[in-house]
């Protein structure tokens, strides 16, 4: 059924007033032919025949006219919004534009809520992740904190435990000393019993004076970061020296103390002499303290290359549950009463350990116990073992080979002593000072043959003035015996260096080298 | 000098500051409020290459942004001689979204000179964007821009880039 003609007209008009439509006609060059309607609302006017469309309307650049198309929404660059109709006409084309600013106006508003909605969610779910990101951020630096206190906490753990180790360590040597020396300055001692308790006293200072050394290497790693100094040593002397140390200290409680060795076993090996002495000295002490009646045995063998020292006691014993205990710090086994840090084993494993040996533990309550290292050692040349004093009296190469003077500054009265002491023995010429200022003018004055410079003395100290006495003219040799650690420029002020202790041997001999 | 004109489409997903890239070649204008952009909108700039003798007239047409493409918008780009990808440097998925609309163009119509415009770098605080992401980006569509509408930076550069490119383009006969 078709409108009627009235309804027709109607929206006839409704429409062509709605969208001002404006039809233009244009060849295959887009240049116009003719055109119906107004087109001043979408900035078409005046257009001339000929034309060419695509300069006054751009938005037909590129558009090919061969087919009916339909574009919606062209906002043109005067602002129109035109929907464009291209209908061709064989090689010809209609173009109709219809006026959509209004419909565009509301899709506009529509789209643009939406946009928003979009965007809004987007900034939305971008602040939750960032949320997220800040929570896990939060999380792992809490777990960071965590971290950090978990170590600090094992730092000072260690810092702890290390400063008990030493104590422990430091226990025995010297009650060693404490003890031989009131043996010494006992009345009625005999001459004989006065020289060994000072040959003990001298041993355990030297062991004491290792450990010493052994802290200062260590302070700056962490505990239990120790390394080895493996040297050649007389295995034998050592095991002897263990039982000088241990022997009185059993028979003090009314234990007996033996010695067992293999004849195979070799009298110089490479080891590291500290370290296992520590460790002989850890098992030995541990076993007398434990031990109330018996005795302690020590039995060194080897074979194949692997040293094996075994320690057993008649103690306690330790029960089996209470056997890896032991070697965890802080732990005395059964609890047997003891005072200590119970660190012994723990110190004697971790050091083992780092050997690349291994510790074993056989014991039974009530049945004692026997504890064996075993460690890889290199047997050195078999070399027999020197039965000489710790420290003999000074021989040829160290006396003076002609008059000579040597200048020693120190303000440590007794060091002044001891080395003027062993200076005149060897037959050398003597110039005190306790003042390095006092040292460079008399050096100037007298002009030793060697000086002799402590570097912690009054003045300007002994680096500096080493160091005055070269730009001075001084080039006779300037040996420092100190107790400081000093850097390598330090050093270089100095012909020689020796570090307090020093083995008066050694500096006797180096003093005689340098004054020839 | 020889005058040349192209169309060129700019395109990209909503919001990612197309028009304002537009505004700020043509008009050299920044307006901060969003106005979404419905259908098309023709503008048009005249790029003056005295070096190779031309006036290169560019007709842009600014299509409604969109991550997926419809026979709408593939009407709006026919007759395109290239392209202005455009996305947000704060919004990571409308790198996504260029590359999808990338590739639904190149099936559709061929390949064409295009630049690639990672936009609104001002908002530093808010750029999502990796260096390394962009790197990558920049060795698989070589011509790629961060710029800015708001203060200008390299918008000017990639579009006059993109005119050569269609020029480049037309002189090789493709």
């Amino acid at each position: 059924m078709e409108l009627p003609p009235q309804v027709v007209d109607y929206l006839q008009s409704e429409f062509l007033s709605r969208t001002r439509p404006f039809c233009f006609h244009i060849d295959e060059n887009y240049r116009l032919i003719d055109s119906w309607g107004h087109g001043d609302w979408c900035g078409l006017t005046g257009i001339e025949p000929a034309a060419d469309m695509r300069e006054l309307a751009p938005f037909l650049v590129g558009i090919p006219i061969t087919a009916a198309q339909k574009f919606d929404f062209i906002e043109t660059p005067s602002r129109a919004v035109v929907n464009m109709h291209l209908i061709p006409d064989d090689r010809e084309c209609y173009v109709v534009l219809l006026d959509a600013l209004h419909e565009h106006a509301s899709t506009q508003s529509r789209q643009q809520s939406v946009n928003e909605l979009r965007l809004m969610h987007t900034r939305q779910q971008k602040l939750i992740s960032r949320q997220r990101d800040l929570i896990s951020e939060l999380v792992e630096t809490k777990s960071e904190l965590d971290h950090h206190r978990r170590e600090a906490e094992r730092i000072s753990a260690n810092k702890s435990r290390f400063i008990a180790m030493m104590s422990h360590e430091f226990r025995t040597p010297l009650a060693s000393i404490i003890n031989y020396a009131d043996l010494a300055l006992e009345e009625g001692t005999s001459s004989n019993d006065i020289q060994k308790s000072i040959e003990t006293i001298s041993r355990s200072a030297r062991h004491l004076t290792s450990l010493v050394e052994a802290v200062l290497d260590d302070a700056s790693l962490d505990a239990g970061h120790v390394e080895l100094h493996e040297h050649d040593f007389d295995i034998l002397k050592l095991l002897n020296d263990m039982a000088a140390m241990m022997a009185p200290m059993a028979a003090e409680k009314g234990l007996s103390y033996a010695t067992y060795v293999d004849p195979d076993m070799p009298s110089r090996v490479y080891a590291d002499e500290v370290r296992l002495r520590q460790v002989l000295i850890n098992l030995l002490s541990n076993a007398v303290k434990f031990t109330v009646e018996g005795g302690v045995t020590l039995t060194a063998t080897y074979n194949d290359g692997r040293l094996v020292v075994t320690v057993s006691d008649t103690g306690p014993g330790i029960s089996i549950e209470n056997q890896e205990k032991v070697f965890q710090a802080f732990e005395r086994g059964d609890g047997r009463g003891e005072t200590g840090a119970g660190l012994g084993l723990t110190i004697t494993l971790r050091l083992v350990e780092l050997m690349q040996g291994e510790v074993s533990l056989d014991s039974m309550p009530g049945e004692g116990c026997t504890v064996s290292i075993h460690v890889p050692v290199m047997a050195s040349q078999d070399v027999p073992a020197a039965n000489a004093p710790i420290l003999p009296t000074p021989g040829d190469e160290t006396i003076a080979a002609k008059p000579l003077s040597v200048l020693i500054c120190d303000d440590d009265e007794d060091m002044i002593a001891l080395v003027e002491h062993y200076l005149h023995r060897s037959g050398y010429g003597l110039i005190t000072s306790a003042d390095s200022e006092e040292a460079i003018a008399k050096t100037l004055k007298y002009d030793p043959d060697l000086v002799l410079m402590d570097c912690n003395v009054p003045g300007v100290g002994g680096v500096v003035a080493a160091k005055v006495l070269r730009e001075r003219g001084y080039a006779k040799p300037i040996v420092a015996l100190t107790a400081s650690k000093l850097s390598g420029a330090q050093k270089s002020a100095f012909t020689h260096f020796f570090r307090k202790p020093a083995p008066m041997q050694e500096l006797l001999t180096e003093i005689k080298r340098l004054t020839h | 000098m020889t005058p040349i004109t192209s169309k060129i489409c700019v395109v990209g997903d909503f919001a990612v500051g197309k028009t304002s890239v537009v505004e700020r070649f043509v008009k050299n204008q920044f307006s901060e409020k969003y106005l979404s952009t419905v259908g098309v909108k023709i503008d048009t700039k005249e790029i003056d290459f005295p070096a190779l003798g031309v006036a290169h007239k560019l007709v842009i047409w600014d299509v409604a942004g969109s991550d997926e493409f419809g026979p709408t918008e593939f009407a709006y780009l026919r007759g395109a001689s290239g392209y202005i990808f455009v996305a947000d440097g704060t919004r990571p998925a409308t790198l996504a979204a260029v590359e999808h609309l990338h590739s639904q163009i190149g099936q559709k119509y061929g390949p064409a000179p295009f630049v690639l415009l990672v936009n609104k770098r001002d908002l530093s605080h808010d750029w999502s964007v990796s260096d390394d992401y962009l790197a990558a980006l920049t060795k698989a569509y070589r011509h790629v821009y961060r710029t800015s509408a708001k203060t200008g930076d390299d918008v000017e550069q990639a579009m006059t880039r993109l005119a050569e490119l269609i020029i480049d383009n037309d002189m090789r006969g493709q």
